[in-house]
Formats: structure tokens, C-alpha cells, sequence
């Protein structure tokens, strides 16, 4: 918690073999009868300051990850360590106290402003949740705020119906900020926004970034939208993390069968480059129910025996460059 | 330096009131009622019989200068009877309403937002209230304690009738709170009381609102009803109801239309323009922007 407890280079948080099952009830007594595993041995560390971008696609528990690591649903297992503080299991008023320091950009900006409350309350409201402030400061700091992320502070008196996605991102963002948190799990902020809109947005977290000292988690589905704000990448392949390296490394020699995919479906906006694209076979297996050894190996054209029967773990593959596949196990 | 405000933006609620100022029914049912209610209210200077007393040389006598509407039974005015009727009849289902939504609200929104062990044992004492035997309950309390009041009867009701609104808010927030606003509305620090009070009910109320209107309307209904078969208000107070049950003989039905009619004109009135309004706001509250 304290400053001083913090040893230089401690990281802002640590996430160990975290899992998010959802029962599964069925039967004429509704027993459980299994678990979607939405998130599976996800193990991450964040260094104070860094953005660490979490990609994959649909449904593979990037969102699920985030909010688990938020503390919003329950974990079932693992433990999420917050500036070397143990948080998996905390609850009522000290994990609210605790919220303070971890805020959420969340990915519909329709849906996350409630449509009854005024901009200039719903930016407000975590302030006001916290502290006893008067209510003229509180006014002004709420529209420095506004005017912070690029809205004018007029835009206190409004209502969310009045903006368009892209500014209403921008409020979600200003709420996010009022508590001045130490990390910000942003849950695709840009993927609901047209694409000339997407860039502004990711400038704005950017430079906020630098003024606020932030620690981003910025979970995407489009890497070449996390490769623009990210140090570190890390790609998740049903509910657990396939590799994880710092982001030239990843873009230049991606290790995992999967990354390597995905890469290649990058679009280039060049049409006389061409590249050779890697499709992918199949589709994403039930996370109720996923393959036995490597998640991946019904997809991957590089399967063998033992990745049909071993889950590869993560491991040191290059310097920062870490990948679970048996391909690069010696 | 605060800037100057301009107007105060189109919250949701001016863009609701816009919607229904254009509906022509809406607005003429709310003007009905309003002056239905203002003269009840202001019975007192309207008119100076008395709703009550007795007076045998104008036992059932036919409209006049005198008395508007002719007199009943007792010889009582029926203006003075509908207007002092008017007061009983409406102060008792707007309590009725103003409980019901309360305790309706309070329950559902609990059971609702928190869901799991506390959804299922409020739903299950839910249940319990609604399969109540509601006219049989209330009959035989009648038969047990005749000389119940009013607040008696409006007590009752109300305990006997939130069920239903309990069941419509606990389905309203069930789904409001998948909103991501809701989750955002915990990770800023909100406590679960703030979440239903400032997020989920100003999201739901109109629908709340509009219920409660609508009980207004069902619970004159229960009253007259009640009332006419004589387990409702008591005979010696004036009600709308018990203005009807002087009909109860085939006689009045056939000869003294004065006695019956108005009331029973005003009691379908009434509920009409309740139910007009209802739709009305609920039609107003549902346009998208």
C-alpha cells in the first residue's frame, strides 16, 4: 500500500494461475455437470507505468480476465496480488477502498453511461463516492476533467444521448480518471468506435497515460490496434495465455503457431505487398469443454503427439519472449 | 469560474413530457381528473348538504333545483353523496397505490439487484402474498371485526396486493442491471444501496410509475366492488361504492335512475381516464429519442 513497502521495480500487480469457471447445472436436480472455463491458469505480472495489451478473439476470456482482475466477478482460483498486497479475496468495505486505485474503460459506451444521470454526475459520482467534497470544487474539478479528455465543460449539463460514441468513450474515460487510479483495465475502449474516431481515443490514453502515471491492461481483438499503445503483448487462446513478449518481438517473430496466424490476418494497406496469410482450420473449441494437452492443437498444423496429451506451459523461449507450445521445448 | 448554464439540456424526463403532451387523450383524462379530484376536495364549499345525515321528507325524490341530482334512500343529496363518495373513494386507492408501489418497489428491487439465496426467499414469500384467497381473506375479517375503518381496509389491501409489483420491478431491474453502467457503477466505489437508488430504479420508474397509475385504476375497482357487496367501506361513510350498492335492488335499477347512474357514470369515467393516462405515459415514456 504504502510507498515505502514498494521496492523500486516491484510490479504494480501480479496475477498467478488466476481462473474464472462458470458452472454448468443441469439434470432434473440441476447439479453441476461441468464449468465453462473462461478464464484457465492466466499468469501475468504488470510493471508500474507499462501498457500491457491482452489479445485474442471473441470469446476466449480477455474481457472475463479483465474483470476478474478488477475484482467485478470472483476469481476461482489463483491469487491477484495489487501493489504486493494479496486482493483475490477481499471484500466489502475494503475492497471497495481498494477501487480507488483500480478503474475500468469499459467497451459498449452506450451501455456503460447510465442514459438518467447528467455527464457532469456520472464523472463526478467516483469522487463523490469517496470523498466529502464541496460541491463548487467538486463542479470545477469534474469539468477540468471533461476538458482533460477533449469535451468542452458545457458538456457537464448534457446527457449521454446528447454525444456520439466516441465522446461518450471520452466520458467513461473521465470517470475512470476522477479517482486518479494506478492502473486502468481498459476492456476494448475502441472496438465499439468507427475507425477515424478509434485513433483520437487512443491518443487521448496515451498522453493521459504520461499526466497520470498510468498502468494499462488493454485488452483488444484488433492487433493492430494494440500494437500502436502497447509495451508488452500478450495473446490468449481459450482462457489462457499462449504467449506473452514485448511488442517488437512479438510483431517481428512470433513463436506460437496461433500469434503467427493471427499476425498474418493483420490487413496492409499496401496492395502491391501481399503476404502469405495463415487461415486457420476449425473453430474455437467450447470452453466447457476444450481439448486435452495444448488447447490449440486441433487448429494447429504443427501438432503432434505430445501436444495432444501435455498442456505446454508457459516458458522462456527468447530474453522477455515467453510461449506455451511444445514446438520450442528442447 | 462556472460557466454560464444553458438551459439545463433535454434530460430524458422533458423528452418523455414533450411525447406526451401530443397525446390529445392523455392530456384531456389528466384535465378530467384533475377537476374530478380539485371538486371532491373542495366538497365542503361546494355544497351544503350533508352527505350523512338522514332527512325522511326527501326520501327518493327525483331530480331539481334543489337537489341536482335528486336524493337516495335516506333522503341524502346525491351530488354531496358523489362528492364527499369522490373523497373516501379516491384518498383510499391512491394510499392503496402510494403502499403497494412502495412495498412492491423495496421488495423487488432487493430481490432483483442481489439475486441468488435473497431472490429466491423474497420471490417465495412473494408467491405466498399472491396466492392469498384475497376476497374470501377479506370477507371473513369483515365477518370477524364488522366495525372496521377505512384504515383497516386500506391496510389490508395493500399488504394482500404488492405481489404483483414486486414481481414487475424484480424482472425490470433483472434486466437493467446487465448494463454495463451497472458494472461500472461498482468498480467507481458504489455502495448496493446507491447502485439501486441512483442507477436502477431512475431506469425502471417509469415503468413503476405507469403500474401504479394502473393500481390506482384497478384498486376503485376493489373498492366499489367490495363496497357494494358490503365488505368494503362501511355503510355509514360515503363512498362511490356504496353509492352503487343502493342499486342492489331490481326496484332502484328500474325506477330511480338518479341514484345509480351518476355514479356509476362517474366511477367508469374516472377509470377510464386513469387507464388513458397510464398508456399515455407509458407510450410517452417509451419513444426512443
Amino acid at each position: 500500500m504504502s510507498q515505502s513497502k514498494q521496492s523500486v521495480g516491484a510490479p504494480l500487480l501480479e496475477i498467478t494461475n488466476l481462473k474464472k469457471h462458470y458452472p454448468i447445472y443441469g439434470g432434473i436436480f440441476r447439479r453441476q455437470i461441468g464449468s465453462v472455463k473462461a478464464v484457465d491458469n492466466l499468469t501475468l505480472t504488470l510493471q508500474q507505468g507499462e501498457t500491457v495489451g491482452l489479445v485474442g478473439e471473441s470469446g476466449c476470456g480477455k474481457s472475463t480476465a479483465g474483470r476478474t482482475i478488477l475484482r467485478l466477478t470472483d476469481p476461482t482460483e489463483g491469487s491477484i496480488r495489487f501493489e504486493g498486497q494479496d486482493v483475490t479475496s477481499i471484500r466489502g468495505e475494503k475492497l471497495r477502498q481498494l477501487r480507488q486505485n483500480m478503474q475500468m474503460v469499459f467497451q459498449d459506451p452506450f451501455a456503460s453511461l447510465n442514459p438518467k444521470m447528467m455527464v457532469g454526475h456520472i464523472v463526478s459520482e467516483p469522487i463523490r463516492n469517496y470523498n466529502r467534497i464541496q460541491e463548487k470544487a467538486l463542479t470545477e474539478e469534474t469539468m477540468q476533467l471533461l476538458e482533460r479528455v477533449g469535451l468542452p465543460a458545457e458538456a457537464y449539463y448534457k446527457y449521454p444521448h446528447e454525444f456520439s460514441g466516441g465522446q461518450r468513450q471520452r466520458i467513461g474515460i473521465a470517470r475512470s480518471l476522477a479517482l486518479k487510479p494506478k492502473l486502468i483495465v481498459a476492456d476494448e475502449p475502441v472496438s465499439a468506435l468507427d475507425v477515424s474516431v478509434q485513433s483520437q481515443v487512443l491518443n487521448l490514453l496515451q498522453d493521459l497515460q504520461d499526466d497520470f502515471k498510468l498502468t494499462y491492461l488493454f485488452i483488444a481483438h484488433d492487433l493492430s490496434v494494440v500494437k500502436h499503445i502497447s509495451n508488452r503483448i500478450g495473446v490468449m487462446y481459450l482462457g489462457s495465455l499462449v504467449e506473452i513478449a514485448a511488442t517488437d518481438s512479438m510483431y517481428r517473430s512470433p513463436l506460437h503457431p496461433y500469434t503467427q496466424a493471427l499476425i498474418s490476418a493483420i490487413p496492409v494497406p499496401d496492395p502491391l505487398k501481399r503476404k502469405e496469410r495463415i487461415v486457420l482450420q476449425g473453430d474455437v473449441p467450447s470452453p466447457a469443454n476444450p481439448p486435452t494437452g495444448c488447447a490449440f492443437h486441433p487448429r494447429c498444423v504443427h501438432a503432434t503427439a505430445i501436444c495432444r496429451e501435455v498442456r505446454p506451459q508457459l516458458h522462456q523461449a527468447a530474453p522477455g519472449h515467453q510461449v506455451a507450445c511444445h514446438l520450442y521445448t528442447t | 469560474m462556472l460557466p454560464v448554464h444553458p438551459q439545463r439540456s433535454t434530460s430524458p424526463w422533458r423528452l418523455a413530457f414533450a411525447e406526451f403532451r401530443k397525446n390529445k387523450l392523455a392530456i384531456t383524462s389528466v384535465i378530467f381528473l384533475f377537476f374530478v379530484t380539485a371538486l371532491c376536495i373542495l366538497a365542503p364549499w361546494l355544497t351544503s348538504w350533508d352527505p350523512v345525515k338522514i332527512n325522511i321528507r326527501f326520501i327518493n325524490k327525483g331530480p331539481s333545483a334543489e337537489h341536482w341530482l335528486g336524493t337516495d334512500k335516506g333522503g341524502r343529496d346525491i351530488v354531496a353523496r358523489l362528492l364527499y363518495g369522490g373523497r373516501t373513494t379516491l384518498w383510499i386507492c391512491f394510499s392503496i397505490s402510494l403502499i403497494v408501489t412502495s412495498l412492491g418497489t423495496l421488495v423487488g428491487s432487493i430481490a432483483g439487484y442481489f439475486g441468488g439465496r435473497v431472490d429466491s426467499w423474497l420471490m417465495r414469500f412473494t408467491d405466498l402474498v399472491l396466492i392469498f384467497p384475497f376476497l374470501v381473506f377479506v370477507i371473513v375479517l369483515k365477518a370477524i371485526f364488522p366495525d372496521t375503518g377505512i384504515s383497516i381496509f386500506i391496510i389490508v389491501v395493500s399488504i394482500l396486493g404488492w405481489g404483483g409489483t414486486a414481481r414487475l420491478v424484480r424482472s425490470k431491474i433483472l434486466a437493467e442491471k446487465e448494463n454495463e453502467y451497472v458494472l461500472a457503477a461498482v468498480s467507481i466505489g458504489c455502495k448496493p444501496s446507491i447502485i439501486i437508488m441512483k442507477h436502477l430504479l431512475p431506469n425502471v420508474i417509469t415503468t413503476i410509475i405507469v403500474q401504479a397509475i394502473l393500481i390506482v385504476a384497478g384498486m376503485i375497482t376493489v373498492e366499489t366492488g367490495l363496497s357494494y357487496l358490503g365488505f368494503g367501506v362501511p355503510a355509514n361513510i360515503p363512498s362511490w361504492g356504496n353509492m352503487m350498492s343502493d342499486a342492489i335492488s331490481p326496484e332502484v335499477i328500474k325506477n330511480q335512475w338518479w341514484v345509480w347512474l351518476p355514479s356509476g357514470i362517474l366511477i367508469t369515467a374516472t377509470i377510464l381516464a386513469i387507464n388513458f393516462l397510464g398508456e399515455g405515459m407509458k407510450d410517452a415514456f417509451n419513444t426512443k429519442k
